[in-house]
């Protein structure tokens, strides 16, 4: 017990840097996936890079993606630390799916609303941030939080490139003080924990948002 | 006659929740005979029916099949009272069902539906199941579809699959639950037929239908019911042409004027 | 610069297929298990033991709500303590099996709800029993209902495998670990590994998507 006790506070800096890298890569990739998505519609012959894009980062492991910027990137001259790397490479991972979701969503708009919009000589912005993004966020929101989730425990593997966050933490107690069993447990437990809250504060979210919805 | 019914349905009832679907049923099926159960939707036919077999969990009265209780040991008639599944197979045995809406199974060929009950029910020798089920399926009048897949079949042509499916097994006693009512009308008389073949061959059949003529025209008893109870049964002569009870006049008035033959007076 | 190049290739070349022919080989394995455990996951679910079912939501929601990493090292560690030693083959198919299990399980469950009422009632007049009834009746229809749902969860099963390279399983990862530790070329090594992977995972997308044709052409 007193073992617990001595690493807790680590486990507890380490829960901070899980949540940091995480939530800032979901707070880029947020803003590229919803900019990836306007783009494609906006810009004509954008879709092709659009498309190119979200193949290349939903086709490969995301393992992969970390360990090009983190120890490829220094070959053309650009090395960053791994915290950086990490929430660079999350992001742009994360950018991807992100992208998709908001695609999907626009697409959940009925056409004819567009159409209607658009014969009454609104503009192709206005349609955009008026019709279409209201009705496609408040469809899109469950996604969305389930698609942090995802961000947070894709944040793990960044443990590999020694990012001091939980899963590297536990691996180290666990080399340091050869208890297996409770580190590791307190591992999937904060990963648990956390994972649930955010899906637990996006069903609460999602029920505000879509509460002029029910009667 | 004075043997054993094959089936036998004592007091039987059914409740979901508080909701009474079935009450003080009673009937006695002898081998050979012809049962049919009408009545307007909601009557309890079909939940009648279904407790036969134990489809449905009847939770009052008693089921004999050929002198054993079915689905429950005791007196108890809660779900945890319930026989477990070999041993309602074991007393149901001697039934089988033909269904509305037919029940094949679509990702087997005809043959394979046909066959399925006798190899993976009875345990049978595929190659003894195979001959047993082409002499099934050309009983029906469908040996030319025994490779077809049900999609590609119509809806007369699926349903008599489904009896031949039923017959493949040698039942002493079919079940058939309103056969026809999924049919095209054009499609319906190619099924009527097959079971009349059945019926002159012997086989004890308790029905649940809504051709009134057929039943009349094949039955030895109709049962009518209302409510979840029996209100009038008997012979079909007397019951169809001077229905005894007001209610039983009511549901027959859209046949009034049609005539209703009785099987007994079809000579041929 | 290219003749260079095409040369590194040739070295590149045999591990890495090497490699991925271990990813596929153990992403195979735990994908197959982990079909069995989700469809016993299902019939937990949809059983009588109200603790079978409160069993399956535990399980259902840890392993879908903690990391592959976390669960990889746990399952490879935490037998050591107990003084067992795991191979680290066995311990990354099992945690691949247990991770997927838990989509699969979701992803059949929905298989099994399509298949209509009747044929079951089917099944039980004519005393197929339950075993029967689960490989002849529900799986076939199972398994054609959910074969592009299953491709991708494949898809995703090669993609987070890449973490078994941490307990030094030389999987595709891991060997491109090894080919940069050679060559110091980690900007070249990583993009043909993630080529490697992408042509994987597009292959089986394709397949995926000829799959989900199909089957809407059928119905």
């Amino acid at each position: 017990m007193q073992e617990l006790m001595s690493y807790l506070p680590e486990f507890a800096n380490a829960l901070l840097v899980t949540l940091g890298v995480s939530l800032a890569a979901a707070v880029i990739g947020l803003t590229l996936g919803f900019a990836l998505n306007a783009a494609r519609i906006a810009i004509p012959g954008f879709a092709l890079i659009y498309s190119l894009y979200v193949w290349l980062i939903r086709g490969t492991p995301f393992l992969a993606q970390l360990a090009v910027i983190y120890f490829g990137l220094p070959v053309i001259g650009l090395r960053l630390e791994a915290v950086e790397a990490s929430i660079l490479s999350l992001a742009l991972y994360s950018g991807a799916y992100f992208a998709e979701l908001f695609r999907s969503a626009w697409a959940s708009v009925p056409h004819g609303q567009v159409e209607a919009a658009r014969v009454h000589g609104i503009s192709g912005v206005r349609v955009f941030w008026h019709v279409q993004a209201p009705q496609a966020m408040a469809f899109a929101l469950p996604l969305l939080g389930n698609q942090v989730i995802l961000t947070i425990k894709e944040s793990a593997v960044t443990s590999i490139i020694t990012v001091p966050e939980l899963t590297m933490t536990a691996g180290r107690i666990v080399s340091t003080t050869f208890s297996y069993v409770m580190p590791y447990a307190l591992l999937v437990l904060s990963y648990w924990l956390l994972t649930s809250s955010v899906a637990a504060i996006a069903r609460a979210l999602g029920q505000r948002m879509t509460r002029h919805l029910r009667g | 006659m004075s043997t054993l019914p094959l089936l036998e349905l004592r007091d039987v009832g059914k409740s979901y929740g508080a909701n009474r679907v079935l009450r003080g049923f009673n009937l006695s099926v002898q081998p050979g005979e012809i049962v049919s159960l009408i009545g307007p939707s909601g009557s309890g036919k079909t939940t009648a029916l279904r407790c036969m077999n134990f489809l449905e969990r009847y939770d009052e009265g008693e089921v004999w099949i050929d002198g054993q209780l079915l689905g429950y040991s005791g007196t108890g008639r809660r779900e945890a009272d319930r026989d477990s599944e070999a041993k309602v197979d074991e007393v149901r045995n001697p039934l089988s069902m033909v269904f509305q809406q037919f029940n094949l199974w679509p990702h087997m060929s005809v043959r394979e539906n046909v066959m399925a009950p006798l190899v993976l029910g009875k345990k049978m020798p595929k190659a003894q199941a195979r001959t047993l089920a082409d002499q099934a399926l050309s009983r029906v009048g469908l040996s030319a579809k025994a490779d077809a897949y049900p999609a590609r079949l119509s809806g007369g042509q699926q349903q008599r699959v489904g009896i031949a499916r039923a017959l493949a097994v040698k039942p002493r006693l079919m079940l058939l639950d309103e056969p026809t009512s999924a049919l095209d009308p054009e499609l319906v008389e190619e099924v009527l037929q097959v079971i009349r073949s059945l019926a002159d061959d012997g086989m004890t059949m308790v029905m649940v239908t809504h051709e009134m003529s057929f039943a009349a025209q094949i039955s030895d008893r109709v049962v009518f019911m209302e409510a979840g109870q029996i209100v009038e049964s008997g012979a079909p002569g007397p019951l169809f042409n001077a229905p005894k009870t007001e209610r039983l006049q009511q549901f027959l008035k859209p046949w009034f004027n049609r005539s209703l033959t009785p099987r007994a007076q079809v000579t041929s | 610069m290219m003749n260079d190049f095409s040369s590194r290739m040739a070295l590149y070349w045999p591990a890495l297929i090497q490699g991925a022919l271990t990813t596929l080989w153990l992403c195979a394995i735990g994908m197959l298990l982990g079909f069995v455990l989700g469809v016993l996951i299902h019939l937990l679910a949809n059983g009588r033991s109200r603790a079978g079912v409160a069993f399956t939501r535990v399980y259902v929601s840890f392993f879908r709500g903690t990391p592959m990493l976390a669960q990889l090292l746990l399952l490879f560690y935490l037998p050591s303590a107990l003084g067992l030693d795991i191979p680290p083959m066995v311990a990354a198919a099992v945690a691949l099996a247990l991770n997927t299990a838990a989509y699969q399980s979701q992803i059949l469950s929905s298989g099994f709800a399509a298949i209509a009422k009747g044929q079951m009632e089917a099944a039980s007049v004519f005393a197929l029993g339950k075993y029967n009834t689960l490989v002849h009746i529900q799986l076939p229809q199972v398994l054609r209902l959910t074969s592009p749902a299953l491709i991708s969860e494949l898809i995703d099963v090669i993609k987070v495998s890449a973490v078994v390279s941490v307990i030094s399983i030389t999987d595709l990862m891991r060997v491109s670990q090894q080919l940069v530790s050679q060559t110091y070329r980690p900007l070249e090594v990583y993009l043909v590994a993630g080529l490697f992977y992408l042509l994987l995972t597009s292959v089986l997308s394709v397949l995926g998507g000829l799959l989900e044709r199909r089957w809407q052409e059928r119905s």
